[in-house]
């Protein structure tokens, strides 16, 4: 099945071809890495990516300056209207608790929750009566003392006007909690860190409306409210801004520049959504502004960078700025295309030299005139052809280590592991279209049909590999042209995945058993072709 | 075993009247035979299939009586091959040719190809590339016969020797002849084979025409003079005579005739009544056998 002779005569026939290919790939691989490496190419997409992160973050930022504004600005707002309603609630506890001492004393026993809450209902009832004194309904009143002596009747130790705050508070954190569980991607914990937050912001807002109202009397008109507001959040961000650069051990005057910066920007953001909210408001003074018209004003307040620029725009930068350029130019440029040209020239040319070549210049009659059969030739044959691409291929994955290595090893945009998969990956495809010539080279006694067949489906491939880029995703979506893909389905290089070996989905493992089914297929049917058909020599 | 080679119904169809058709021939052991024909007559076809290198539509080859076909390896044990075509391996020069091609015979003992070499004249070490027609055709000489094995099957083998390397080689072969190896050989000139070979295959249109044995035309009964008269009155009255005239000039006063070589006596008296200006023989060859047996075939086909 081998002959020693025949490898020997192989090896010699076509080594000047093996070395002419062989070393002009690894000097180009070692440029590709090393030089490219060293110009620092990832520099754009980084520093491309850092302005995607930062407008992320200011956006971020000014989501929670507004958010704070607006609930501070609703505390205020909603506490004055119940603010004095302090003694009006110690009458009802009062009430309450008499009717509660009532109960005892006819029953014997504190009343159930049933009983309960038939109390709190006949309390309801007769505090409806004092609706017009304090503005309300009787309706909203006896709703509002249900649900504030539902509160209370949790803990009977708070009374009066502590009663009405810690009520408020915890309308308030039920309200936030509520609201951020609502969104998409919030966890439990994020909905109540937030409402936490907001609780700690009301109280913030209450405590400022005890101190100012104590002084000289209900002094709030929504004009002061804007300003204290205002004034509330950008000194909150402040401070946090600023203790958080002292923790994270930067020194006091660089904490101050940063904090006042996030300061210029939460300020900035609360500006321009309360004059949106004002020129909102004097389009159509009669009518109280919308929900829509809030979040509209909202929307224009937290816009970032990213924002201001054309959608489209937009996404290509940032898909630019999260596109691996080295993956893309080492793994779909080099190991896809430039570095398969010359091992498919050769490839080419030598599958066809080691049979239809020989069948076809007669001088195959010299090694079948002596007791070699066929099967040993074919054999022999192929075992040249997978010995030449091996051993290029090993010393391009040597080339492409050693050049990993100089560039910086692991740590460089591409590790170990992916340089390694690349060149297996090329050798495979390579080993598939090695098959698939020499299955060619074995069927046709003609060296035109042989190469024209077997080396122009080859170079089909590449050439659809090189169109189809074109409309891969590899390509940012602004230059991506969609209707190229196409070629990528007709490419049998299309089988190299080098994003999915990038991007860690294990396609690529199921696609390297493909390519070498293919090759050893392709291989078997040319060893068996050769054996049956007619010789001219 | 007597037949060292043996062809059987041997079809193999080109289309377009091309191939060639119910061949049947064997070649005896320390037989030379010859196999003669124009360009594409089928000749090659019908070694190739000797040889085992493609599949007959119909019939079969047998050498050593192992079918050619299935034991294609086995039978090159025995036999040595020459091709038509000189086309040698991608290698730099004839003795890396040589080297190679011995490693592929198994064979150690190099002494009978030098021996080649020298009688040939051949300088091996030129590039294979650069070699003039001739020098390739030796180089394929010397890779045919240097194994020294029993059977000898040579495609047109002389083709781009010059005369004098043809005797040489044709020397080579009466050796082999001597000890005893059977011997296929094709050719298109007849006298290479009439000098070497026992008997002659002609081969048409890829069908054999005739086998002829060398002896028997060589060694015939009948013999051909060819005589011209001085003036046109003795050519008449000759031809009155009864002698079998194969030819008439008459624009020369010239005839062939053909007598028996007990006749010849008889012949000769007759002439000198008459004003001959010369009398020459016809040799008896090959060539002039197969041409008349190929007009012959015309006529039958007319």
């Amino acid at each position: 099945m081998f002959s020693k002779a025949l490898f020997k005569q192989s090896a010699k026939a076509n080594f000047t071809k093996w070395i002419f290919v062989t070393i002009p790939t690894c000097v180009m691989l070692a440029i590709v890495i090393i030089v490219l490496g060293n110009l620092g190419i990832n520099d754009i997409r980084d520093s491309l990516k850092n302005v995607f992160v930062q407008a992320d973050q200011e956006s971020y930022l000014k989501e929670n300056s507004v958010d704070s504004y607006e609930l501070y600005l609703t505390t205020l707002t909603n506490y004055n209207e119940i603010a004095g309603f302090g003694s009006f609630l110690n009458m009802v506890t009062n009430n309450y608790d008499g009717k509660v001492a009532d109960y005892e004393q006819d029953n014997g026993v504190a009343p159930n929750d049933e009983a309960k809450q038939e109390i709190i209902a006949q309390v309801a009832q007769e505090f409806g009566r004092y609706a017009s004194f304090i503005g309300k309904t009787p309706e909203e009143l006896k709703v509002l003392v249900t649900e504030i002596l539902n509160f209370y009747i949790k803990d009977t130790s708070i009374k009066g006007q502590n009663l009405l705050d810690a009520y408020f508070l915890d309308q308030v954190y039920v309200g936030a909690y509520n609201n951020e569980i609502a969104k998409e991607d919030v966890t439990e914990q994020e909905a109540l860190d937030k409402a936490e937050q907001a609780k700690v912001i009301a109280q913030d807002a209450i405590n400022k409306y005890k101190e100012d109202s104590s002084a000289s009397g209900y002094v709030y008109s929504r004009d002061n409210y804007l300003v204290i507001a205002r004034n509330y959040v950008n000194t909150f961000m402040y401070d946090t801004v600023y203790d958080m650069q002292i923790d994270q051990g930067e020194s006091q005057q660089s904490a101050k520049e940063y904090a006042v910066s996030v300061k210029v920007i939460s300020n900035s953001a609360i500006s321009t959504y309360q004059l949106w909210l004002n020129e909102y408001e004097n389009e159509d003074p009669d009518n109280a502004i919308t929900t829509e018209q809030i979040a509209q004003a909202r929307t224009y307040a937290c816009q970032s960078i990213s924002d201001q620029i054309p959608e489209k725009v937009a996404i290509a930068l940032e898909e630019l700025g999260n596109m691996d350029i080295y993956g893309l130019i080492i793994g779909s440029i080099f190991y896809r295309i430039a570095g398969l040209l010359l091992p498919m020239v050769f490839v080419i040319m030598t599958a066809n030299g080691l049979l239809a070549g020989q069948v076809d210049s007669g001088s195959m009659a010299y090694v079948l005139s002596t007791p070699t059969k066929r099967r040993t030739v074919t054999v022999t044959q192929m075992l040249y052809l997978l010995f030449a691409l091996f051993s290029m291929f090993a010393l391009l994955t040597c080339v492409s280590v050693i050049a990993v290595w100089i560039v910086g090893g692991n740590n460089f945009a591409i590790n170990y592991v992916e340089i390694l998969l690349f060149n297996l990956g090329a050798f495979l495809t390579m080993f598939a279209i090695a098959g698939y010539c020499f299955m060619c080279s074995a069927i046709f006694n003609r060296t035109k049909y042989s190469l024209s067949i077997g080396g122009g489906l080859t170079i089909f491939s590449l050439v659809c590999t090189i169109l189809g880029l074109f409309g891969s995703q590899v390509v940012p979506s602004a230059m991506r042209i969609s209707a190229m893909n196409f070629f990528n389905y007709i490419s049998l290089i299309t089988l190299f995945d080098t994003v999915s070996i990038l991007e860690g989905s294990l396609n690529y493992l199921w696609q390297f058993g493909v390519l070498f089914a293919v090759g050893v297929i392709t291989f078997i049917i040319g060893i068996f072709r050769f054996d049956k058909k007619d010789l001219p020599l | 075993m007597n037949e060292t080679i043996k062809v059987e119904n041997l079809t193999k169809d080109y289309k377009n009247n091309r191939g060639i058709f119910d061949i049947n021939f064997s070649v005896k052991k320390g037989e030379v035979f010859g196999f003669v024909g124009t360009n594409g007559s089928g000749k090659t076809t019908t070694i190739r299939h000797i040889m085992g290198f493609c599949k007959p539509d119909k019939g079969n080859c047998y050498v050593k009586d192992l079918n050619s076909l299935e034991s294609a390896s086995e039978i090159k044990k025995y036999v040595e091959y020459i091709p038509g075509e000189i086309a040698f391996p991608d290698l730099p020069n004839g003795t890396e040719f040589l080297k190679n091609q011995a490693e592929l015979l198994g064979l150690k003992d190099m002494t009978y190809a030098n021996e080649l070499i020298k009688k040939l004249q051949l300088d091996p070490t030129a590039n294979l590339k650069r070699m003039s027609k001739g020098m390739k055709q030796k180089t394929a000489i010397v890779a045919g016969l240097m194994a020294d094995k029993e059977i000898l099957i040579l495609d047109e083998p002389t083709t781009g020797l010059d005369p004098l390397m043809r005797n040489v080689f044709l020397e080579i072969i009466e050796k082999e002849k001597k000890k005893g190896k059977t011997i296929l050989m094709s050719s298109q000139m007849f006298d290479e084979l009439e000098t070497t070979c026992d008997r002659v295959a002609l081969i048409f249109d890829g069908r054999i025409i005739d086998i002829a044995v060398v002896d028997e035309i060589k060694n015939s009964n009948y013999i051909n003079y060819k005589i011209e008269f001085n003036n046109q009155k003795d050519y008449k009255s000759f031809k009155k005579l009864k002698y079998k005239i194969v030819r008439d000039q008459e624009k020369y006063n010239q005839v062939t005739v053909k007598i028996e070589k007990s006749n010849i006596k008889k012949l000769f008296k007759t002439l000198t009544k008459y004003d001959v200006k010369f009398i020459s023989e016809v040799k008896n060859s090959l060539e002039k056998y197969f041409k008349e047996k190929l007009k012959k075939g015309e006529k039958n086909n007319v």
